[in-house]
Parts: structure tokens; C-alpha cells; sequence
């Protein structure tokens, strides 16, 4: 992750405050020709003066790691692991991690001793589909007194991904696809109904596989299991009555949720792509990934 | 890497944590003893009662949320203090409602941002406490609080990393030392810019400062607590000093009434111009073949709201913006409402004329006298001829009959009481009833109010005169002298003219006058060692702080700009410089800071990242991926000529990193080796 060479500086909404009763301090000083409150003035104006370099070291050795984040539905909350390490050889105080692009999150850390690190969650609401990129993020720091904040940038080639918001008839379609009659679901332990078994390959989970006749002396065998012979439905962009472009894959989105949901193999048929019908949760994300990512201008 | 850290989100509207919380109120209780002495009783009491309220709602939740409630609050506050006050443009009521409507603020603060105000206006409350008073124990008290506001905001900013006490206030510790030289350079060299903006303290600095033109009994012993400052006097350049002890003419009394005496109204208005020309033209006159000094001065005026200006004996000459005043004493033309400072040339001989109405308006006395004082007054002027003689009578009689000199002498009914019952007072009960005898005996006597001695600064090379050293004397006309200084307090106290009134207080109260009312325990303690030790270190703190710290304003500080040679180059030179420093002194600290807490950099893995560098130049880049053996690898396949170095040098950091004992001198090798990898490729390419 590239970063700034030097953080920046600039003064909080407690410095203009600051200023004001450093004013009235020097006013009342200078007219009343008061030594004690010239004291007075000058030390609250060194102490603030000294901590700006405080401020600006506690960023020092500080830096971030972005860690990839699951995706979310639009409408949710996108939850961003990141690592924020500490490699210098001095405790770093109230650290913030900002994230410039996503409404300015921010997500604090009191404390990071000496040469670690501190892991947190930023999270942050999804707005729109596609796949965002976290370009910018800033570490600050107004640590010691809280009138200068010290900011470094970050630049992360980190993606997240949004899938558009599920909305509209949770009422699966009832067309069914060219071959959705004849169409067996074949995969392992995605359905309820028995449909006969296969010789076991390692790896597989043992849950399936046919000890009874392992007892009677047979090798290993899985069982197989096909969802409901329902047959396949195809998620169609084209026969959705809806105008806008958003709306269908949004309606299509919760479609598919629905269809994981119930076991029913789910095909979808978007312009220029097609997916075949499947379930699980390979199945599942994959045509999520294609709603998000999806782009009609490119059709 | 260890993930041992806590964290806290940030929320918008927080409650304040407890622990900031803690040692704001120990801010802010450092705060209060000022305002106890100051201000009404009942101020500070609102602002613990609302310190221990915040500590009881905080733990459960309570807030004061409802508008109509804090408005009502704050009315009744504010109409609280100005009833109190009568008005709130006075600085006490100014501070008042100032610290009243922070209690409230401290009942109602609740979220992180409000924290911070509190923090700010804390200081600010250290500002008003130094208005209030700048003697060291308040200063102490002061200091203190701003150290621990400055722990309560780092406590703030730590959030809930571990540690309570000893982080945060080590953390405050090392931001104040770094912070000292700082404030020195500040303190010393800032140039303390008065750009004429004052503003007027009536009834805080002015009507309080000082006498008034009324000298009534009791009304310098209020004084005599009073360490404000009054003036301070330099002698410039060789003007010789004054050789007996100082007296500082003040105003001249001439109206007696008994025990009371007053200055003439409207002295000022009246007689600006004709009793300067009255006095210039006595003043005018060579002064008599007594050779007396004339001694200059430079005197720097505290504003006390009157109109009168100090000087030593008699000036001669008045300064601009006032005149000599029948009695010969400097008048201003305004009442002085700032800092003042003149340069006036004084006499030690009083001399001086006297015209007949002055001498008829010096001779008289009230004629509520009783007869037994009359009596007294005649018995002197029959016994001798010579007015000398009477005034030596006099002081005879204050010398031998019994009479005391104390601070608290108590209410007097009349003169009477005082000359043959009590016989107990202080300088102006003194200087009262010895004018008045001298003019029942015929002589022609005034009082003059002013101030006595000043204690002297070596750090400046001045005399600072406070208001606690407020004397009151008296000055009889006789033929052959002229108006001639006679100190009747000087009779009955002989030590409080050579020295100043709180030292000789002390000097007298060692003696066992004060003692008695102190009871045993307390006066042994008092004499055990220890404590004679803590408070001699408190004396001496005490007085260097008044001296050095509280001494140095702007116009020592335009004596030591002077005579460093660099008060000619100008205000905005000098400030220049001074953040230039400031800035220098940052950097400083800053790189101070990085080198010591940058992180360890391993030399064999610098090394290697050099290694890995030169390779890519050669166009081989290492993926974040790759090992070091297949890195090798793939680099000696794409540069065969260099495939054994680049081996070797792969070799011998696998072997620094993972053998369990590396040899010595490898490090140095793998350095050798590194180095001379470039410069032989460049020779081979």
C-alpha cells in the first residue's frame, strides 16, 4: 500500500476555540501589563505549540493493510477488515482510519503498543452495485491535545463488491427453461430426495456416504441426493416488465436469493450472458457477481 | 504481530468518559481558591454543588437535556450575579457570572466536543483566577490547574488505552519540560505589544487601588494587607538616591474633622492653573542656600482611578498632563485609568511658601472638639514659645504615654478616645490627631497621604512600592523651614519607618505580640523546624515569584530588551525571530522524536531490499510473492553472466536468515558482497 511521505497538519474545530482564548489571554494580558497572565499565555501557547510535533510523530511507523471484504447487498453494510501495524518502537495513541470515498467512516483505535498491530472493522453503507474500488484512506491523529490533526494518506487497490439491492415479487417465476423438465440437479447433498449412488472419491464428505453397505462388504459408495424434480428456473432479464435496468437485476437479485433459498436450481439469462442452471453457493455468488457487475451499456 | 489493543467507535454523542472527567474536576477545584477569596461565597459553592451533581447524574445516565430548563437555569444565574453585584460590567461580576455559567456548563456537558469547550474554558478560569490575584499561593494553585487540564485532555485523546494515573501525567510532564524553554524564550523576549487597547476596570483596579481622598481611621489599616502593586520607581542613570528613608507624597489633606481629614474638593478643577502658577512661582524661586539633592525619578503609575501621581518628597516641576496642587503635590488633569509612567524631579527639602489664606485654612479645626483635647494642645503652645518645642511636646507625648501601634486598633468615637483612653493605632490615627493637636496649638499643619519606602528589585534596579506600604504622616508649618515633614508614627513605632510595614509587622509579631493569640500547639508547631524550613522555602518561592515573575512586565522587559541591544529593531523583527526559533526548537524535538522511536531497521534485510533493487534495474523484478531461492532462480536464468553471484548472494542470505548460529563475519560478507554486485555489472554491461 503506497502512502504520503510526510503526514499532514491541519488545525481542528478546537484550535479556532484555542485561538479565541489565547486572544483573550493576550488581551488581558497586554492591558493589564500582568506578567503572571503574559505566564500564562505564553505557556499555553508552548505546550500547544510543542505538541504539534507530538501529533505529527504519533503518525510515524504507522501504517494500514487493507484485508479483503465480503461482499454485500446494496442498501447494507459492507464490513472492511484492515490492519493497522505499528512498526515504530513507541506506543501510538487514538488512531482514526478514515475512508474518503465511503462518506468519510471512521473507525477509531485507542491504543497500539510497540511494533504491533490492531486489527478492526470498518463499516460503512453500500450505496450502489459494481465493484468499488478503496482508493483513498487517511490514518489521523490529533493525539496528544486535539487542536492540530496529523493525516496520512493511503492508496489501496483493494476492491469490495456490492450486489444490488433484493427488491420486488419474491414469487418465483413459473416459466420453466427448454430442458427444465427432464433436468436432474447431480450435485452432492443438494437435495432431499434419494437418487442413487456412485463410487466415493476422497475428499468427499463422509456424511454421504453408504455405510451400509460398506457393512455388507461393498467399497466405499456415496449416496447421491437430487433437490425436488421441480426443475430449473430461468431467471430472465427479458421478461421483466420493469423499465429500468436497476430495478430488473434488482428483482432478479432477490429471485435469486429466493431460489437458494428453496433449492431450486436457478438458471439466469442476462443480456450477453448466460448461466446454466445449478445450485450451491459457488452458483449463488457467481450470478450475484454477474447482477453486480453488470453494465448495459456494454450490451 | 500481537493484536493486544482496544478500541472504542466513535460516536457522535458520547458520554464524556469518566476518567477525563476525573481530572478535569481536579482542574477545576485548583481553580477555586482565587474565587473563594474574591468573589461571593456562594459562587464557588454553585460550582462544587454542580461538580458533585455531574459525578452523581454521569454513572446513571442523567442528563439535563430540556432547553426551557438550561435557559432558566442560565437566566437565573445571571440575574443571581447582577443582583449580587449590581451590575456585571465589574470584573468580579464579570468572573462571577463567568465561572457560574460553567457550572451549569458542567452540568450539561455531555458529549466529546463539549469536553474540549470545558478543557478551553478551564484555562480561561485560570485567566480570571490570575485577574483575581497574582500572589504565589494562587499562582501554585493556578499552574497546577492548567497541568491538569493539560492531563485530563490527553487522558481524553487516550480513550481507554491502558494506564490511568502515570501515562497521562508522564505524557503532560514531557510536553511542559519541552514547552519550558519555549516559555522562557516567550516570557523573556516577546515583545508585550500594548497596542493602547484598554479596557477600563473601574470598579476592580481603580476605585479599589490605593487611598481614597478622605482619610478616615481604619482606612490605610485596609490597605495593609494589600500586596498589589501601587508604582515603581527607578532612579535613571547617576541621579542620586534618596539617603533617609523614602516617602512618596501622595495627596495633601488640609480639611480636618478630628479623627477624619480630607482633601479640598475639587482641588484639581479649581486650582489646575492658578496654584501652578501659585507653585511654580514659589518653585521658581532659587531654593534656599540648603543645598538640597534633587533627586530624579521614573515612575511607573499602576492606574488607581484617581488623579493623584507619586513623587518623592516635593517635586518641583510638574509633569505633562498634570500640576502641582496647592500642598504641592502632582495632579493629574484625568483620573490616571491605565498604567502611567513619568519621569519627575524632586527635592528632599520641603520648604515651600505659605500664603495667609493657606495659612488660615491650615489652622482650622473643627469645633466639635472636646475641651480636654483643646486643653492638651494649649498646655504644649503655653509650655514653649518656639513651635519646634511644640511639635517635640507632642511627640513626646505620643513617645511616653503608652501608646501602640498595631492594625487592628478598632473603632474610634472621637479624638478624645484615642489621645486618653485606648491609645492604640495605626499610622493614620497618628498623623490625624497630631495634625489636629498642632493646629489647636496654633501651628498650621496638614496631612499628607502617600506611600512609605518599597522594597527593591536587583533583577530590574527599582523600588516597587505596593499598596500595603500606604502611609499617612503629617507636615507643620514653621517659620525658618517652611513646611517641614514631622512623622508621629515614627514616635510610637520608631521601626516601621526604616522598614516596611510587613516586615516590621513580622519582625514584631516574632516578638511575642501576635503569639497570644495563637493557641500552644499551633505556636510550637509553628517554631518546630520543619515547619520554619517549608515556610522560609515558601517565603523565598514567594518572593521570587513576586519579584522575578510577577515584576517582569513590559517596561522591565523594555529595560532588558534595551539592554540587550535589541528593542531598536522592532516589534515585528522580534517576533520574527522569536517563531524562528520556536520553529527551529520544534524541528528539533520533532527529529528528536522520529530518531527515537523510528523502527529497527535489520541491516541484512536492507541489504537484501538493496540486492533485490539493483536486480530490477537490471530487469529482473521480484514478486512480493517470491522467495529468495526462486527469485534466484528465475534472475541467474535471466542473467546468466551474473547466475554465481547472484546464487551466492541468494545462498548467504538464506543462511543469515535461517541457520541457527551464523558465522561472524558473514554479515560483513553479505555486505561485500552486495556492494560489489553492482559495480561489476556495470563493468560487464
Amino acid at each position: 500500500m503506497k502512502a504520503g511521505k510526510f503526514p499532514l497538519v491541519y488545525p481542528t474545530a478546537g484550535f479556532a476555540a484555542l485561538l479565541f482564548v489565547l486572544a483573550a489571554m493576550w488581551y488581558a494580558a497586554s492591558s493589564q501589563n500582568s506578567a503572571a497572565i503574559y505566564l500564562l499565555l505564553f505557556l499555553l501557547a508552548s505546550v500547544f505549540l510543542v505538541s504539534i510535533p507530538h501529533t505529527l510523530t504519533n503518525l510515524t511507523g504507522v501504517t494500514v493493510r487493507v484485508e479483503s471484504a465480503k461482499p454485500a447487498f446494496a442498501g447494507d453494510e459492507v464490513f472492511l477488515p484492515v490492519e493497522i501495524m505499528n512498526s515504530s518502537r513507541a506506543t501510538r495513541y487514538g488512531i482514526e482510519l478514515v475512508l474518503a470515498d465511503a462518506g468519510k467512516t471512521r473507525e477509531r483505535v485507542d491504543c497500539i503498543p510497540r511494533e504491533s498491530a490492531a486489527r478492526l472493522t470498518v463499516r460503512f453503507a453500500a450505496h450502489h452495485r459494481g465493484e468499488h474500488k478503496i482508493e483513498k484512506l487517511d490514518l489521523t491523529s490529533c493525539y496528544p491535545l486535539g487542536f492540530v490533526r496529523a493525516s496520512k494518506r493511503f492508496v489501496s487497490n483493494q476492491t469490495y463488491l456490492v450486489y444490488p439491492k433484493p427488491a420486488g415479487n419474491s414469487q418465483l417465476p413459473t416459466n420453466r427453461s427448454r430442458f427444465a423438465d427432464n433436468w436432474v440437479q447431480q450435485g452432492i447433498g443438494h437435495g432431499d430426495d434419494f437418487a442413487g449412488v456412485r463410487a466415493y472419491v476422497p475428499g468427499e464428505s463422509q456424511r454421504h456416504i453408504d455405510w451400509k453397505a460398506v457393512a455388507r462388504g461393498q467399497p466405499l459408495m456415496t449416496k447421491e441426493f437430487a433437490a425436488e424434480t421441480k426443475g430449473a428456473a430461468y431467471l430472465d432479464f427479458f421478461e421483466l416488465r420493469f423499465a429500468d435496468v436497476e430495478e430488473k437485476l434488482s428483482q432478479l437479485t432477490l429471485w435469486v436469493i429466493e431460489a437458494e433459498r428453496a433449492r431450486q436450481p436457478y438458471g439466469l439469462r442476462l443480456p450477453g450472458i448466460e448461466i446454466s442452471p445449478a445450485l450451491g453457493r459457488m452458483h449463488f455468488h457467481y450470478c450475484l457477481r454477474v447482477l453486480s457487475l453488470f453494465r448495459p451499456d456494454r450490451v | 504481530m500481537s493484536a493486544s489493543n482496544t478500541r472504542s467507535p466513535v460516536k457522535t454523542d458520547t458520554s464524556i468518559p469518566r476518567r477525563p472527567l476525573l481530572w478535569m474536576a481536579a482542574a477545576l477545584l485548583f481553580t477555586l481558591p482565587p474565587f473563594f477569596d474574591s468573589l461571593g461565597p456562594w459562587i464557588p459553592w454553585l460550582f462544587l454543588l454542580s461538580l458533585a451533581l455531574k459525578f452523581w447524574m454521569e454513572p446513571r445516565g442523567y442528563r439535563l437535556r430540556s432547553v426551557v430548563l438550561k435557559l432558566l437555569l442560565v437566566a437565573t444565574a445571571v440575574t443571581t450575579v447582577f443582583i449580587s453585584y449590581g451590575s456585571v460590567r465589574s470584573v468580579e461580576a464579570g468572573i462571577s457570572l463567568l465561572v457560574v455559567l460553567m457550572s451549569l456548563k458542567i452540568l450539561e456537558a455531555h458529549t466529546a466536543r463539549e469536553f474540549r469547550v470545558m478543557v478551553l474554558i478551564g484555562w480561561v478560569l485560570c485567566l480570571c483566577g490570575f485577574f483575581l490575584s497574582q500572589d504565589f499561593a494562587t499562582a501554585l494553585c493556578l499552574l497546577i490547574a492548567f497541568a491538569l487540564l493539560v492531563v485530563a485532555l490527553i487522558q481524553f485523546h487516550r480513550g481507554a488505552s491502558p494506564g490511568t494515573v502515570w501515562p497521562p501525567v508522564g505524557a503532560t510532564c514531557k510536553l511542559l519540560l519541552q514547552a519550558l524553554p519555549l516559555v522562557v524564550l516567550f516570557f523573556l523576549l516577546f515583545p508585550r505589544i500594548n497596542a493602547g487597547f484598554q479596557f477600563e476596570l473601574r470598579p476592580f483596579r481603580s476605585a479599589n487601588a490605593g487611598f481614597s481622598d478622605r482619610l478616615s481611621p481604619g482606612s490605610i489599616a485596609a490597605l495593609a494587607n494589600s500586596s498589589e502593586i501601587a508604582f515603581r520607581a527607578e532612579f535613571p542613570g547617576s541621579s542620586p538616591r534618596p539617603s533617609g528613608p523614602m516617602y512618596w507624597r501622595g495627596v495633601v489633606m488640609w480639611h480636618c474633622n478630628g479623627m477624619e481629614w480630607r482633601a479640598p474638593y475639587g482641588a484639581h478643577g479649581r486650582s489646575s492653573s492658578s496654584s501652578t502658577l501659585d507653585i511654580a512661582g514659589t518653585a521658581g524661586l532659587p531654593v534656599p542656600s540648603t543645598n538640597a539633592k534633587e533627586i530624579q525619578q521614573r515612575i511607573t503609575l499602576a492606574p488607581h482611578g484617581a488623579r493623584w501621581m507619586f513623587a518623592l518628597d516635593r517635586p518641583i516641576k510638574a509633569v505633562p498632563g498634570a500640576t502641582l496642587a496647592r500642598g504641592d503635590y502632582l495632579s493629574s488633569v484625568q483620573p490616571i485609568r491605565k498604567t502611567r509612567r513619568y519621569e519627575v524631579v524632586s527635592s528632599e527639602f520641603t520648604g515651600g511658601e505659605i500664603t495667609a489664606k493657606e495659612r488660615a485654612e491650615a489652622l482650622e479645626v473643627p469645633a466639635s472638639i472636646s475641651p480636654a483635647v483643646r486643653d492638651l494642645a494649649h498646655s504644649w503652645a503655653v509650655q514653649n514659645r518656639d513651635p519646634g518645642g511644640v511639635v517635640n511636646s507632642a511627640l513626646q507625648f505620643f513617645r511616653t504615654k503608652g501608646f501602640s501601634y498595631s492594625l487592628t486598633p478598632g473603632e474610634y468615637e472621637n479624638l478624645e478616645e484615642f489621645l486618653f483612653r485606648r491609645r492604640v493605632g495605626f499610622c493614620e490615627h497618628y498623623a490625624a490627631s497630631f495634625a489636629t493637636l498642632m493646629r489647636l496649638a496654633g501651628i498650621p499643619a496638614r496631612v499628607v497621604v502617600g506611600y512609605l519606602g518599597g522594597e527593591y528589585n536587583d533583577l530590574g534596579d527599582f523600588f516597587l512600592v505596593r499598596q500595603a506600604d500606604t502611609h499617612a504622616w503629617c507636615e507643620v508649618w514653621l517659620a525658618e523651614k517652611g513646611w517641614t515633614r514631622v512623622d508621629p508614627t515614627s514616635a510610637v513605632a520608631p521601626g516601621r519607618v526604616s522598614l516596611d510595614l510587613t516586615t516590621f509587622l513580622e519582625t514584631s509579631s516574632a516578638a511575642g505580640q501576635m503569639g497570644t493569640r495563637r493557641n500552644a500547639l499551633i505556636t510550637q508547631l509553628l517554631r518546630s523546624g520543619i515547619f520554619t524550613n517549608v515556610r522560609f522555602i515558601w517565603q523565598t518561592l514567594s518572593y521570587q515569584w513576586d519579584t522575578r515573575l510577577v515584576a517582569f512586565d513590559a517596561d522591565v522587559q523594555d529595560v532588558l530588551l534595551t539592554s540587550m541591544g535589541i528593542a531598536s529593531r522592532g516589534a515585528v523583527f522580534l517576533i520574527v525571530e522569536i517563531l524562528l526559533v520556536a520553529i527551529a526548537l520544534l524541528a528539533i524535538y520533532f527529529t528528536w522524536m522520529q530518531l527515537r522511536t523510528r523502527s529497527r531497521v535489520d541491516r541484512v534485510k536492507a541489504l537484501y531490499e538493496y540486492f533485490c533493487r539493483k536486480i530490477a534495474r537490471l530487469g529482473v523484478r521480484r514478486e512480493p510473492c517470491e522467495g529468495p531461492l526462486d527469485f534466484a532462480r528465475r534472475a541467474a536464468q535471466s542473467l546468466p553472466n551474473e547466475s554465481n553471484r547472484i546464487r551466492q548472494i541468494a545462498d548467504t542470505y538464506i543462511l543469515l536468515r535461517y541457520a541457527r548460529q551464523p558465522a561472524p563475519g558473514m554479515q560483513d560478507r553479505f555486505a561485500k558482497e552486495v556492494n560489489a554486485f553492482g559495480a561489476r555489472t556495470k563493468l560487464t554491461r
